[in-house]
């Protein structure tokens, strides 16, 4: 009799189709997003171009911050659920001081205070605005993903990692094999909560005078003295982002479930 | 004949309750074993310090002649001893083969096509080959547990340990998992199953425990244990669930 071993499409393979589909969407996206603006009359359609600079920037802080954010939010929610203490209550104060202050001072300290407290222990770093932004957001997200990683690893089943150890795995083979790929799927929803939440977070760096879409709208916008056409035109293109984000992560997550039933 | 499993003193304390009462027992290979108990008495604790899911306070345990203390042997002995869950506790985002493969490839590095092989012929033996490549939740309660016990038994254990294995099934899928343990108790398996089961006690057992307050209180063949059980205990246990 042959029964071959049900062969689900392989995760990876799809997930790469799936980071190559939205690339290629985006591209399409900002060339759309282009040539709307510019036919709009004035004041959009001449500063069409300082508009979709915001958004790609807005759009590339998002995208770096969030992949960072999600290796630290990893490493932190794993941290948070070891035994060993020495991992655990530094990961818990991190989460604790992060969760406890507003994001737009966490910015402005990366920005101007930590090049001073590093020059004052010997370390000359010199970030620019945009690696500032990505390492505060970075940080900031980190934080929350860690969290829904800590819970997603939690709500599977204890009975689940019983089995696994019973037949003779060990602690990381039951952690990869089994648990992870049971939290995986409990946790993509609130971590693709979190990247959106984090697209519309980023307008904060423009506090520290990083040029994206919202510093270029209030840019426009004293420029001209016309506030309503131009705020609307940065509310929608922020909502077109994240719509168009929206809809991709859906569908991920659907793929998700397809995989692992 | 050199036993394989000797348990000397065992305790086990979860907080302040005192769970098991230093239990003694030594199990022959072949033995089919039951114990059975009102609930709280330490059974289930028992069966699960065997294999350290509930490591034991104090007191010494050798599976196969493999002391079972610290940590270096756990996972030497845990492929010696496979184990049945009452829930089942099959991997969900797996199908029913790939739930079978998965420590002989990851623990014993067979290959991918022995592993399947091997797979299927246990499938086979559960009578549920043709469901390999379904998932867990496609499965009813009785199948389930039928590839539960095909799982456990792909590590080629020396030891079976069931944990109230047919206490979440239908009544209707009761007998589909007790027949195949019935088979495997025939096969020379060392079996030790908690079960409220009298029916599978009477037919395959070689020994009943029965425990209560943490230790047990009578060990004897099945048919002393139901026409003379020495304690009061016992008696009133057997009229409870033999009534019902």
């Amino acid at each position: 009799m042959s029964l071959k071993s049900a062969a689900p499409r392989h995760p990876l393979l799809t997930t790469a189709a799936w980071v190559v589909g939205a690339v290629a969407a985006f591209y399409a996206l900002f060339w759309l997003i282009s040539f709307v603006l510019g036919q709009m009359p004035d004041p959009i359609g001449p500063r069409a171009d300082l508009f979709v600079e915001g958004a790609r920037t807005t759009l590339l802080l998002t995208l770096i911050s969030g992949a960072f954010g999600l290796g630290v939010g990893a490493l932190v929610g794993l941290a948070r659920t070891s035994h060993l203490w020495l991992l655990r209550v530094p990961a818990s104060l991190f989460i604790w001081v992060i969760r406890g202050t507003p994001l737009l001072v966490q910015l402005l300290f990366v920005y101007n205070a930590l090049p001073a407290i590093l020059e004052s222990v010997g370390l000359n770093v010199q970030l620019n605005e945009f690696s500032s932004a990505v390492l505060a957001l970075a940080l900031n997200v980190g934080a929350y993903n860690a969290e829904v990683i800590r819970a997603g690893l939690q709500a599977v089943p204890r009975g689940q990692n019983e089995a696994a150890r019973s037949l003779g795995l060990s602690g990381t083979q039951t952690m990869v094999t089994v648990v992870m790929p049971q939290a995986l799927r409990i946790v993509t929803p609130p971590l693709v909560n979190n990247m959106v939440a984090l697209l519309k977070d980023s307008s904060l760096a423009s506090s520290i005078s990083l040029l994206e879409l919202t510093l270029a709208g209030s840019r426009v916008s004293s420029e001209t003295f016309l506030p309503i056409p131009v705020l609307t035109t940065v509310a929608a293109v922020y909502l077109t982002l994240t719509t168009v984000m929206t809809l991709f992560t859906d569908q991920l997550e659907r793929r998700l479930k397809v995989v692992s039933r | 004949m050199t036993a394989i499993i000797e348990a000397h003193d065992v305790h086990k304390h979860f907080g302040s309750f005192h769970a098991l009462r230093g239990v003694n027992l030594t199990v022959q290979p072949g033995e089919v074993v039951v114990i059975i108990g009102p609930s709280g008495s330490g059974k289930s604790t028992f069966i699960r310090t065997l294999n350290a899911l509930d490591p034991h306070d104090a007191g010494s345990i050798t599976v196969d002649g493999i002391p079972l203390n610290g940590k270096g042997n756990l996972d030497a002995i845990r492929r010696e001893v496979g184990m049945v869950f009452q829930s089942f506790n099959l991997f969900p985002h797996l199908t029913v083969l790939e739930n079978i493969t998965l420590a002989p490839i990851r623990v014993r590095k067979a290959s991918r096509a022995d592993a399947e092989k091997r797979g299927l012929e246990l499938l086979r033996r559960v009578g549920i080959e043709e469901q390999a490549s379904k998932y867990p939740a496609q499965l009813s309660g009785g199948q389930q547990q039928r590839v539960a016990i095909a799982r456990a038994l792909a590590m080629e254990p020396k030891v079976m340990l069931f944990d109230e294995p047919t206490s979440a099934l239908d009544p209707e899928m009761i007998k589909e998992v007790l027949d195949v343990m019935k088979e495997l108790a025939r096969s020379g398996m060392t079996m030790l199953v908690v079960t409220h089961e009298m029916g599978f006690a009477r037919e395959v057992a070689d020994r009943i425990l029965f425990f209560d307050g943490g230790n047990i209180v009578e060990d004897t063949t099945p048919e002393n244990f139901y026409q003379n059980p020495q304690h009061e205990r016992a008696r009133t246990f057997l009229s409870k669930i033999l009534d019902h």
